[in-house]
Formats: C-alpha cells, structure tokens, sequence
C-alpha cells in the first residue's frame, strides 16, 4: 500500500493532508479535487482549506470539532475526491513587454541557456503555464510547466525590489509578482495588468487549474493593458 | 466622527480587528490583533463588540490629541500610557475631553499596547476588515497629521462591571511557549530537536508582524531545509538553511519551502506578541490534547472576564 496520502497535525487548528511527494499535474489534481469536496461538504467546525502544489491544509476550530473525528472525515473524502470530475480550467493570454527596463535578466537568461534572447521569449511565451496553487503572499500563483531547457538558478543576491507585474523564472519554476517585492528570480519581461487588487473579491484573479500564457507584445501594447483585469484577457 | 490626530505616530502603529480569515486560498494571510486577550477586553470595557477595531501600539512615541469627548480604554503590554502627562490607568473605561493627548512614554512591560475608543475607529476595510496588512496594501501604519475617526457610539453607556485587576497578564517571558512539534520533525536529527527545545533563542531585531527571526544554536537538518512550497499555520517555526528558527506569525505569508520544526500552540500566541526583540524565548513539547485544553481554558477565561465586566460577574 502506498504511504500517500498522509495526514498530520499542522499546529492545533491546522491538519496537512500531503500526497505523493513531488511537483506532478496528476498530483496537483488529487489535491485539488479534495479541496473541492471539503469546500462542498461546508462542515461546521472547518474554517478555511488552502490546497497547494501536493498538501492541503485543513484549518479548523478545535472547539467545534475535534482533530480524530476529522482526521476520519478527511480519510473518506479523500476516497470521495476520487470520483469527481474537476472544472476545466482557463486559459488567460496576458499582454508582456520581454527584455530591456523591463526585463533586466533576459541577457543573463540567455547567456546561461546557451539560447538567443529571442529563443528564451519564443520557448517562454509559448509556454501554457499552468497555476499549481496561490498563494505566499498578495495572491502569488505558483507555475508549473517551465521548459527543462530553462532551467537557471536563483540570483545570488537577490534585488530587494521588483516591480509588480513582472514575469521571471528560477529553479524550474516560474512566477509574475503581484506587488512589488524583494525577489531571487530573473525577470526577463513584465505585465500591466492588474494580478492583485485588495479592493475585490476576489483579490485574485488566477484560480488552481487554470493556465497563463505571457503573449509578447510591444511595451506600448503592454502599457494599454495597465489597470485592466485578467480577466479581460480570456 | 472626528477621534484623534496623531501628532506622533511612535514607532509602529496599525489599525486592527480580528483580522480576515477565510483568504489563505487567495494567497492573504488573516492578519489582525496580535495579543487577542488584550484587544478584545479594550473593547469590551467600553462597551463595544470584542472585535472592533483599535489601534495596536508598538513601543512608544504615539501621541493623539482627543478631537472630540470620547471614553477610551487601553490594554496590553504597559508603555507608560498618560493623559495630559499624568499616568493613564490601564484595564478601565477612561473618559477624556476633547483637547486632551495621549501619548505612550516608554516601555515598562510587554511589547504590545491596545488603545480603544466608544463607537470603535472607523477606517478603511479590505475584505471584511480593517485590519493594517501593509505587504498586502491594505492601509498603511499611522503618520503624523492623520485624522482617526471613529463610529458615533451614539449614548451608549459604559459597562457596570471591573475588569478583575488579578486576571491582568503578567507579561512574564520565563515560561517556555509551548508547541506541537512537526510537521517535519523527522527532517532534523534527533541533536536537532534537542538543541531547539533545550537552548533560548533571542528574539532579533529583524522581527515584526510577520514573523519573529530568532538568535542562538543552529538546529541540525537531517537532509536540507528545502520542501515543496506548503501552507503554512499561524505560529509555524520554520528552520532555513542557516540552522536559525523563524516563527511565522500574524502578517506571514501563507506558503513556504521550508521545514518546519513545530508549531507554537494558540493559546500561547498571545503571550508570544507581548514579547520583543532583543529578549529571550523557549520552548517545550506539548501535545495536541494539552493544546486544545489549553486553548478551552483561554475561552472560559474570556468568557469569565467579558460577564465580569458586563457587570454579571
């Protein structure tokens, strides 16, 4: 029998249900689909789930119900989670400047991948990133499905700030920042559209399961998307 | 209404109530009153809801000058509050007029002081509260000039009850925190786990809401710091590569690709707000039964105080 799925006290409001541990869209699903059916099932006593790469974190109210009982419910729902058909997810095409002011590490991209500058924004831009989890903070949406042939490590010091919008790549992975923040990643473009308002609900708009794409775009073309929403970009 | 201008916004003060949980799908952490007991009694001396919201003083310097008769209540840790230069006294409803200041002097006990008005202060709200969460660019800490206003009370009285003066928190820093160990326990070795539940660890100065960064023995990884980035739980200590814990708290982000060695228990995270940087902490192993009784006394606690004050005590 496998060892997956795990479960395990996170703190005492908290239990982390950890499936097979690695970065894997089948993985990501099992997560997905579960959180799915716990938010379905409405339980007093659960006050928030937060589904990521291959956890979920069950937070809940020890005084509305306790951790063993829980623990049970968990462990049938996870065999519920199997039966249900997840939504399909959507495909936002977002408008992105690459290279120059706005992308200050594509040389450097480039130089490590043995790649031109406009193969890295050909392979990177062709790429249909799909969101695994938000998260971090202010709504971060960790992707997966960088090209191996990408692959370049962190900065060694990273810059303390970078603006909001802007769309880089490190260790396999890749990420637009929300807001303007300290970060290890290399920056190779940027997007003006806006990933972060604290004034709507949801703040967000990327959910689990959908997919990103970074279309390059000339930086006038890029600057007419500032202040719209992602989802004008469906 | 008009409450205060604040001549001096001391060293950092916010806004809070009791925060927004609900978003950590969304990537927000729930952020709000970080020493609940003391928040929450504030506003039930003054006769407002427990979650209203109040200011959360940080050390000192805070100076407001009352732009209207208002009645106040200040809680928390003791940073030698006054009234016009004289003493404020603490844990009370207090009435004061308009023209008069209210400054925070210097630290006596504690780290966190809570300063509450009738009516509560109004402000900003971001996905249901008005809680300061300034990565997030919900509202910003207080500046000299700003206006603070605040929900017209409209003739509510003050409660007949006492706050019992015994049930004040003694601020004390020579209890260990308790914690629940995990969920990568098994990450460190077993040297590790000793070095972190038998040494004291500093609080360090690079310590805020989101997160206390702590000094002292390195705690030994068994095979690196590194995960796949997971959710992360209020009170996580989470150990990087350098050996040295970091307990994730209130403003933290919700995600994270590093170990975590334990988990400070809820009914502690009180206590650990009232702590400060440049003072020692230790911690001891509990399990998740004394947890939870620990966290069910808290309640009863609460709920005893909150019917002493109403005046049904």
């Amino acid at each position: 029998m496998s060892k997956w799925p795990k479960i395990c006290p996170s703190g005492d409001r908290g239990i982390l249900v950890e499936f097979e541990n690695r970065i894997d869209p089948e993985v990501n699903r099992s997560v997905r689909s579960l959180a799915l059916t716990i938010e379905s099932e409405n339980l007093p006593g659960i006050n928030e789930i937060l589904p990521a790469y291959r956890t979920l974190l069950v937070a809940y109210d020890p005084l509305k119900i306790e951790y063993r009982p829980l623990v049970e419910k968990i462990n049938f729902w996870i065999k519920k989670a199997k039966t249900i058909d997840l939504p399909p997810g959507r495909i936002f095409r977002l408008p992105t400047v690459y290279g120059g002011a706005h992308g200050p590490d594509l040389k450097m991209v480039a130089e490590t991948t043995h790649l031109s500058q406009a193969e890295v924004i050909r392979v990177f831009s062709e790429t249909r990133f799909m969101v695994y989890f938000i998260g971090f903070i202010c709504g971060l949406a960790y992707l997966g499905g960088l090209p191996e042939i990408l692959r370049v490590p962190r900065l060694a010091t990273p810059r303390t700030l970078v603006p909001g919008g802007s769309v880089g790549l490190a260790g396999g992975q890749a990420n637009a920042i929300t807001t303007d923040q300290p970060s290890g990643f290399n920056y190779i473009g940027r997007t003006f559209v806006n990933l972060y308002d604290p004034l709507l609900f949801p703040p967000v708009p990327f959910l689990s399961g959908d997919e990103i794409q970074f279309m390059p775009v000339t930086e006038e073309e890029a600057l007419r998307a500032q202040g719209k929403q992602a989802v004008d970009f469906l | 209404m008009r409450a205060f201008e604040v001549l001096n916004p001391g060293v950092f003060t916010t806004i809070q109530d009791l925060g927004r949980p609900g978003y950590m799908k969304y990537g927000i952490p729930a952020s709000g009153i970080a020493d609940r007991f003391s928040g929450q009694v504030a506003n039930l001396l003054v006769g407002n809801p427990p979650g209203a919201a109040l200011l959360e003083v940080t050390l000192f310097r805070l100076e407001l000058l009352a732009l209207n008769d208002l009645v106040i209540a200040v809680t928390g840790g003791n940073l030698s509050p006054t009234v016009n230069r004289d003493p404020l006294p603490m844990w009370q409803a207090l009435p004061i007029q308009k023209g008069d200041r209210v400054a925070f002097r210097a630290r006596k006990k504690g780290f966190r002081a809570y300063l509450t008005v009738q009516g509560g202060f109004s402000g900003q709200e971001f996905l249901g509260s008005r809680s300061v969460f300034v990565r997030g660019l919900m509202g910003t800490p207080l500046q000299a000039g700003n206006i603070l206003e605040f929900e017209d009370p409209e003739g509510k009285s003050i409660p007949q009850g006492n706050f019992p003066q015994e049930m004040i928190p003694s601020f004390s820093i020579l209890n260990p925190l308790r914690v629940i160990l995990g969920p990568q326990e098994e990450r460190f070795s077993p040297k590790g786990i000793e070095t972190f539940l038998t040494s004291e660890y500093r609080v360090s100065s690079q310590s805020d809401r989101m997160g206390y960064r702590l000094e002292g023995l390195a705690i030994e990884h068994l095979q690196g710091a590194d995960i796949i980035s997971e959710p992360i739980s209020r009170g996580a200590i989470q150990v990087p590569g350098d050996g040295l814990p970091i307990i994730l708290l209130w403003d933290a982000q919700v995600s994270g690709g590093y170990v975590k060695i334990a988990n400070v228990i809820t009914a502690d995270l009180d206590r650990l707000a009232q702590i400060m940087p440049g003072q020692s902490l230790r911690f001891q192993s509990a399990t998740l039964e004394e947890a939870h009784l620990a966290w069910r006394m808290e309640i009863l606690r609460f709920e005893r105080i909150k019917r002493a004050i109403e005046g049904h005590g």
